[in-house]
């Protein structure tokens, strides 16, 4: 309609609006008025009183019909219909109390938990990590081609392009940098997290008062000052430090590294870092003994963080950066500082995790793994409100086919029951807010205790609003997508002469409900089995070799040149030490750490060439790891200390069975030769059993053990004792301390360091379990519910059946078996689902030491089992309330 | 009913406003001119042009105003604003065209 002619017809719109019931008082004195004068017109052509007023009527058409349509053509008729609509849902809402409370509960759970979570992961991912003026934060994520190892890598920076960004950049008007590190405190004897920054760091972030004391002052990150300063995050100082008030002033050890506590950041804002210490960057040296990045002209080792200037935006920063970074590459070419020639692309993302190319696909995918299952709780949710809507719908068949008749249109009627579904996801929507805000707080609490009080960047914003949107949307159309179709093929007549018991919903309908609700339920199943295996898994494997009394002694000894002769000294010094200890057997060198897993080198026979080669796992180990680790020669011998003295010193290798069944299928492997990746020759002089080292509870691939030279240093120390490991562990750790003060361990057993997995696993498992417990519950009630729904349906059919000489039995039998075919089906359906998800999951865990399959048999059977086995509980009683059908009764209905 | 006489019937507004240009009328004085002018060919029961006539006064091309009528009665009149007479003017320069096309093309298949 043109502009002119609603302006010209505004004084009739506001009438309409605000005298709407004069308006129809006036409609209807119009349209009598018309009969009136017809009837007169009539009998002035001498018809008699009657027949005229029965002619003028018949003339006139429906006047009820005309009344309506008058109505709806008039302004605001819509919204006056949507009215009617709610009051309409209200009053069927309130007719029915229990089952909208149900309904509402249903939604309520299954919106609340994916809100919750989701409200979690965007503070985690999606938002960028401050709360001040977010739209001119930026990170800066550099991709390096053809450094290190040739193929595009996302880095850090290095000290030199940081100082070069810093100083030249017009478009940023501050730049931070930071690096996280582990940290081992004293006094408490733990590591935790360490982040070294710049001291313009927390002001990057928004963050510009301390809880306590100061931040860092900038004459504290000059490189030659080396300020031994620390801020604590406000959770380290309120868990380690019992909120001590005076804590500013006093020294604590990092690494051995005395630094003074000069302020409390609070935890809030420090979306980066919940827990741990800020110290200057430019300690980098004194933190991590092994190597010193700040010097370092190739060592990329800092993401950087900045603001834009006003008037700058994100492209503008990235053109320019790039231009300084291109420079610094050519620059690093001509100093050859190393030999590799690198090439930087730049990206500059509002810093969250999301948008940061390193990360963003496994962000991207563990959204997925988390709201993926968590969708599939909503969906089960709204089929079971589906199954209440369509019982409801079909009960109130007689009333529906009565509106029908008086002519509401069928879009009209679906328009209610959309309405209906709307108010009820409203509802469940608005009390999923209580679960949404408190959901994420209860899983961190679970996951990291301590720490989740301080997580107030959880709070809501748009993204999280326009999810629960979509969520609710979703809801409302799929839980009355249902009813709306049975009441649009609702078949009047039928309907109308009250043979209720003969308009029955197609079986299909009912069949296909139980076999979503169970395919559903399934993939849920499958993921809690997964899970609560997963800790006893980690605890009751057998790994091969020994893990209960063998210790780890994690050492941070730099071997590289000048240090050399001091580490050598060191090394022997401690070995002497710690053989010296009562209760140490043995001990033991290795390259590789159990459960952890290495990339696999190629390993290639004599006349292979590089490239045709097979891969497998390489250790390098000193000639008393098998006897201290307990693995058996099963073939030849193993490595004796004459090997190391020998001439051909690096010429033998014991193989894992494994291997020998891979490289030399069907043959004797001793004396064969192999040829590892740096051209060496080894002659193979054992075979050794294979171990569960790389992944828990499953056998390693090929595996090879060289002899690890003699004079080489660093490397995996491991100790096998006697008795229990608390006292040694303690001897251990003093004799360490005793030759080199600054270092700082904490040595554990290999079994010690499991329990620690399977405890981070099982809070994992706890979360998960809940989880899946909620949609089983939802998945067996919704089965309960189609089932009896459909059995009330079908009452009149048994009794009929019954009549015809079908004993209770065989009803009872027919209820069960077409169930047992739905179950058989859902669980096919369930595993067709579960299987890509095992998949994506899978390949996001490949570098963990889980045990996961692709197509896991036990796994699947333990769910099908469960849910079957519950499933078929749910069935029992709608079946045998078939079975005990009345035939009288329920023919006399009819 | 077949398809021509649906297509008189959508012309319903076209025909009600070209009547109100003559004068105000009330409902039923309406209905019956409408009678009058198309005859059989536009079957429409007396009560379908309410409907159309209040929609006609929602789009602002006639107005509406209660008027007293003979022994004490009154009646609804309506008559054209100068938005309904322009619409009016430009529907039925549109309606010559098309009828002229349309009876064109007829006149060709015929020879």
């Amino acid at each position: 309609m043109r502009l002119e002619n609603w302006l010209y017809t505004i004084p009739l719109r506001l009438r309409s609006l605000l005298l709407r019931p004069r308006q129809d008082a006036e409609l209807d004195e119009e349209l009598r008025d018309h009969i009136e004068r017809q009837i007169q017109e009539n009998q002035s052509r001498g018809m008699g009183e009657e027949e005229a007023r029965l002619a003028a009527l018949r003339t006139f058409g429906n006047f009820v019909a005309v009344r309506e349509q008058t109505h709806q053509s008039w302004a605001w008729a819509p919204l006056e219909q949507t009215a009617q609509n709610l009051r309409y849902a209200l009053r069927s809402t309130r007719r029915a109390p229990l089952l909208s409370v149900v309904a509402v509960l249903a939604l309520a759970l299954g919106i609340g938990l994916n809100t919750g979570v989701f409200s979690m992961l965007n503070a985690m991912f999606l938002r960028s990590p401050t709360l001040v003026d977010p739209a001119t934060f930026v990170q800066l994520c550099p991709r390096y081609a053809g450094w290190f190892t040739g193929a595009d890598q996302t880095s850090s920076f290095t000290t030199e392009d940081f100082d070069s960004i810093r100083s030249r950049s017009h478009t940023l008007s501050e730049v931070s940098a930071w690096r996280q590190y582990a940290g081992f405190l004293e006094p408490g004897n733990m590591y935790i997290t360490t982040l070294l920054a710049t001291c313009n760091y927390f002001h990057v972030l928004g963050i510009d008062r301390p809880l306590m004391g100061r931040f860092f002052a900038s004459g504290e990150c000059v490189g030659g000052a080396r300020a031994q300063v620390a801020v604590l995050s406000a959770s380290l100082w309120k868990n380690r430090f019992g909120s001590d008030p005076r804590i500013v002033g006093k020294t604590i050890h990092l690494n051995g590294l005395p630094v003074t506590v000069i302020g409390v950041v609070p935890s809030d804002a420090a979306n980066y870092l919940l827990s741990g210490v800020f110290l200057p960057y430019t300690l980098e040296p004194q933190l991590n003994r092994a190597a010193d990045w700040l010097a370092s002209p190739d060592t990329p080792w800092l993401s950087l963080t900045g603001r834009l200037r006003p008037g700058f935006t994100r492209a503008d920063a990235q053109a320019e950066l790039t231009t300084i970074m291109s420079q610094q590459d050519r620059a690093y070419v001509q100093r050859k500082v190393s030999a590799f020639n690198r090439k930087t692309a730049l990206v500059i993302t509002n810093g969250s995790e999301i948008e940061n190319p390193s990360i963003r696909d496994l962000a991207a995918g563990l959204m997925m793994l988390m709201l993926g299952p968590l969708a599939l709780i909503l969906l089960l949710a709204c089929s079971n409100v589906a199954t209440l809507f369509l019982s409801r719908t079909l009960a109130r068949r007689g009333e529906i086919a009565i509106r029908l008749a008086l002519g509401v249109s069928r879009s009209r009627l679906a328009a209610m029951l959309l309405m209906e579904s709307l108010l009820t996801v409203c509802i469940g929507g608005a009390l999923s807010m209580v679960l949404a805000y408190r959901l994420p707080l209860m899983i961190l609490n679970i996951m990291a205790p301590g720490q989740a009080n301080f997580v107030v960047l959880l709070s809501p914003d748009w993204r999280v609003f326009g999810y629960l949107a979509i969520l609710m949307a979703a809801a409302t159309v799929l839980s009355s997508l249902m009813p709306i179709r049975a009441s649009w093929k609702l078949d009047l007549l039928t309907a109308l002469k009250g043979r209720e018991g003969s308009a029955t919903v197609r079986s299909r309908t009912t069949s296909g409900l139980i076999v979503t609700q169970i395919a559903l339920g399934f993939v849920l199943v499958c993921a809690a089995v997964i899970f609560g295996r997963m800790p006893g898994l980690i605890k009751g494997m057998n790994a091969g070799f020994e893990i209960h009394q063998m210790l780890a002694v994690p050492l941070d000894v730099n071997t590289s040149g000048n240090n050399r002769a001091k580490a050598q000294v060191f090394y022997r010094a401690l070995e002497t030490k710690i053989l010296a200890t009562p209760g140490v057997q043995s001990l033991a060198y290795a390259s590789l750490q159990p459960f952890n897993q290495a990339p696999p080198e190629e390993i290639r026979l004599p006349r292979q060439t590089k490239g045709t080669g097979q891969p497998a796992s390489v250790d390098d180990v000193s000639d008393g790891f098998f006897s201290s680790f307990g693995i058996r020669a099963l073939k030849g011998r193993l490595f004796l200390s004459s090997d190391e003295n020998s001439a051909g010193a690096n010429s033998v290798a014991v193989v894992s069975q494994a291997f020998a069944k891979q490289f030399w299928p069907g043959r004797d492997p001793l004396g064969e030769k192999v040829v590892m990746p740096d051209d060496r020759h080894l002659t193979v002089v054992g075979v050794v059993a294979d171990t569960r080292s790389e992944r828990f509870g499953i056998l390693d691939g090929p595996r090879l053990y060289a002899l690890r030279s003699p004079s080489e240093l660093g490397g995996n120390l491991y100790v096998r004792f006697l008795g229990s490991p608390k006292p040694l562990e303690n001897a251990v750790r003093e004799a360490v301390k005793s030759l080199d003060p600054m270092q700082t361990i904490a040595p554990q057993t290999i079994w010690e360091s499991l329990e620690d997995q399977a405890e981070g696993m099982t809070a994992v498992a706890q979360i998960i379990l809940v989880v899946a417990a909620i949609a089983l519950l939802m998945a067996v009630t919704g089965v309960y519910c189609v089932l009896s729904f459909a059995v009330n349906q079908r009452t009149r059919e048994f009794g009929i059946k019954m009549v015809l000489g079908a004993s209770r039995a065989e009803i009872f039998r027919a209820v069960l078996s077409r169930a047992l075919k739905n179950i058989a089906l859902g669980l096919i359906g369930g595993i067709a689902l579960a299987e890509p998800a095992m998949l994506l999951f899978n390949r996001l865990l490949a570098r963990s030491p889980l045990p996961l399959h692709r197509f896991d048999l036990t796994v699947f059977g333990i769910s099908a089992v469960l849910l079957a086995t519950v499933s078929l509980a749910a069935m029992y009683l709608p079946a045998s309330r078939a079975m005990r059908t009345d035939p009288i009764r329920a023919l006399r209905t009819e | 009913m077949s398809k021509p006489a649906d297509l008189v019937q959508g012309t319903l507004d076209l025909l009600v406003l070209k009547i109100l240009a003559l004068e105000p009328l009330h409902g039923w004085a309406l209905s019956q001119r409408l009678k009058q002018v198309s005859g059989d060919v536009l079957q429409v029961s007396d009560g379908s042009l309410y409907p159309a006539l209040h929609k006609l006064e929602l789009q602002g091309w006639i107005r509406a105003e209660w008027k007293p009528t003979e022994n004490n009665r009154r009646a609804k009149f309506y008559s054209l604003t100068h938005l309904g007479k322009r619409h009016l003017e430009q529907e039925a320069a549109s309606w010559e065209r098309i009828s002229a096309a349309i009876s064109g093309v007829l006149r060709l298949t015929e020879v």
